[in-house]
């Protein structure tokens, strides 16, 4: 097995990733700024609470993007020879369940408060000398929180994709959630203007389903990624066309008789194993292999430190290559 | 979760159509009942803020029939421990509590309170011919009986002399700062403690709560001066 080229990605992508990450930059800055401003007119509001604890969680993916960014392309060391590219996928648990344990704290605290008949209500606030209600000042801080999560996160999706970056799909999974339970605060605090004391804890119960299911559906992916899963997209369950790709590839080498391709996701890369059956074609079979594992890797990008293992048989009664569950 | 959410817009649309001109409005329309009807106020023995004892009086006391005036309503007064009729405002049997309470008082979980209207300070303070000193450490500070008092002074490094009026003798003395004037004393730059004066309300009444914060923050910081003045004297 060789030393693999320095590079992690291809210029093209390599720029893309740059701008996440300072589209992520741009995110924690202004997500800091709403968590402050929300802060100050935070009040008695439950829903307005939600939104500002779910501001407060959605601090956590970019922190965890820009933490793995930190770490993610250093060199394989003694310690850890096979680098640090799975940071990513610690990186997405984190921020994941983090979320779902927020969501659940939420959903029972505002189910109590809806238990318990709170009516919460709002009053005045001086401001430059003029006497508003609060909750138009609290509308005005919930829209800003609102309209910059939905470019933000409008940007981010494709870019996940190509980037093949789950933290980043997930952020910009947060910040649709972070636009929705604005939305819902909103409703909430008219709910309240217009003395429906439910309105108020509804709306909260909505947000708090909202984050649960995030986070739930975001753990299982980065438990399972964890687990060695077959690698997916981004946001789906589906597997990679890159599977297949590389099973036709490796299929397609002359030399080649039958092959079986077993691959996970390492971070943001795609790693694994093929097991070959050579046939006899005479060439020296360390040269073969060695070209195979190099027309991988120029394949796609994410592919990294994928071994090629020729074997005498695949399924013989040894059982010499892991047999693949059926697909 | 996308119908949900039109679901409660809808329903909201509702709310607001319903709700008509009048914004914020009450979950239980306290507003509305107190308008040209009875003001139910639950009083707290504090004075001079409130003094439930022959016919209330004290400056909440008649701040809230100014109040009841500009809504054209009939106060019915309820004397009691701050607790019971917390519980009575939590309940919907009064529409207003006053009496002497503050920003820092431990009720919200039950009630709402409204924006403090007027902060006073306890200050150290020395009759007006008297030179002020520059700290209060290792000096007799007279007061009258409150433990609160004499704690912050001790742990000011004071010796607390309890005394039965504030307003004579010589020396330094712990006061309110609105009782300055009226005792002749002259403030020593030495402050205790502050108190930011608040009202209860029902939570859930923000048309009512919004009502009476009106009141409260156009109220001329002088009008209240002179209400305590002649209440504390």
């Amino acid at each position: 097995m060789r030393v693999y080229a320095d590079h992690e990605m291809p210029p093209e992508v390599e720029r893309l990733y740059r701008r996440a990450v300072r589209l992520e930059r741009w995110t924690l800055a202004y997500l800091v700024s709403a968590v402050a401003l929300m802060g100050l007119v935070l009040g008695q509001s439950q829903a307005m609470k939600a939104a500002w604890v779910e501001d407060l969680l959605s601090l956590l993916p970019a922190i965890a993007f820009l933490v793995a960014s930190r770490f993610r392309e250093r060199e394989a060391s003694q310690r850890f020879p096979y680098g640090f590219h799975r940071v990513v996928s610690a990186a997405y648990l984190i921020a994941s369940f983090a979320l779902l344990v927020m969501g659940v704290l939420l959903f029972a605290d505002s189910a109590y408060r809806l238990l318990i008949r709170e009516r919460p209500s709002i009053g005045l606030v001086e401001v430059f000398g003029f006497q508003v209600w609060l909750g138009w000042p609290m509308i005005a801080a919930l829209v800003w929180s609102a309209v910059p999560a939905v470019v933000l996160g409008r940007m981010k999706l494709p870019m996940a994709a190509r980037l093949h970056d789950k933290v980043l799909y997930a952020d910009a999974e947060m910040n649709r959630a972070d636009w929705l339970t604005a939305v819902a605060a909103i409703v909430g605090v008219l709910g309240i203007g217009a003395g429906l004391w439910w309105a108020d804890a509804v709306a909260a119960v909505v947000i708090s389903l909202d984050i649960t299911r995030d986070g739930l559906r975001n753990v299982r992916s980065a438990f399972a990624d964890l687990m060695d899963r077959i690698p997916t997209s981004p946001g789906e369950e589906q597997p990679l066309e890159l599977i297949a790709v590389v099973e036709r590839h490796v299929r397609s080498l002359a030399w080649v008789r039958e092959a079986e391709v077993r691959l996970r996701e390492h971070g943001h890369l795609v790693t694994g194993e093929v097991y070959v059956v050579p046939e006899e074609t005479g060439a020296p079979l360390p040269h073969l292999v060695q070209e195979a594992v190099d027309d991988l890797q120029q394949l796609d990008w994410r592919l990294r430190e994928v071994v090629v293992v020729p074997l005498p048989a695949l399924h013989d009664e040894r059982g010499s290559a892991p047999r693949p569950g059926k697909r | 979760m996308r119908s949900w959410l039109r679901v409660g817009a809808g329903a909201l649309v509702v709310g607001v159509v319903t709700a008509g001109c009048q914004w914020p409005r009450d979950v239980d329309g306290t507003l509305e009942r107190v308008r040209g009807g009875t003001l139910r106020v639950g009083v707290v023995e504090a004075e001079p803020w409130a003094a439930a004892a022959e016919g209330p009086r004290g400056v909440e006391v008649r701040l809230v029939e100014e109040l009841a005036g500009r809504v054209g309503a009939e106060v019915s007064w309820v004397p009691g421990a701050t607790a019971e009729l917390v519980s009575g405002l939590h309940d919907g049997a009064l529409d207003l509590v006053v009496g002497g309470l503050t920003a820092q008082d431990p009720w919200t979980a039950e009630v709402t309170f409204t924006r403090p209207y007027v902060t006073t300070r306890t200050v150290v303070a020395v009759p007006g011919g008297e030179p002020a000193p520059e700290d209060v450490a290792g000096r007799t500070v007279r007061l009258e009986a409150d433990p609160q008092l004499e704690g912050l002074l001790r742990s000011a490094g004071a010796v607390p002399q309890v005394v039965p009026d504030a307003g004579g003798g010589t020396g330094p003395v712990a006061v309110e700062d609105w009782e300055l004037d009226l005792h002749g004393l002259r403030g020593t730059g030495v402050e205790l403690q502050s108190a930011d004066h608040v009202w209860a309300v029902r939570s859930g009444e923000s048309g009512w709560q919004v009502e009476v914060e009106r009141f409260l923050l156009r109220l001329d910081p002088a009008h209240v001066q002179r209400l305590l003045d002649e209440e504390g004297a």
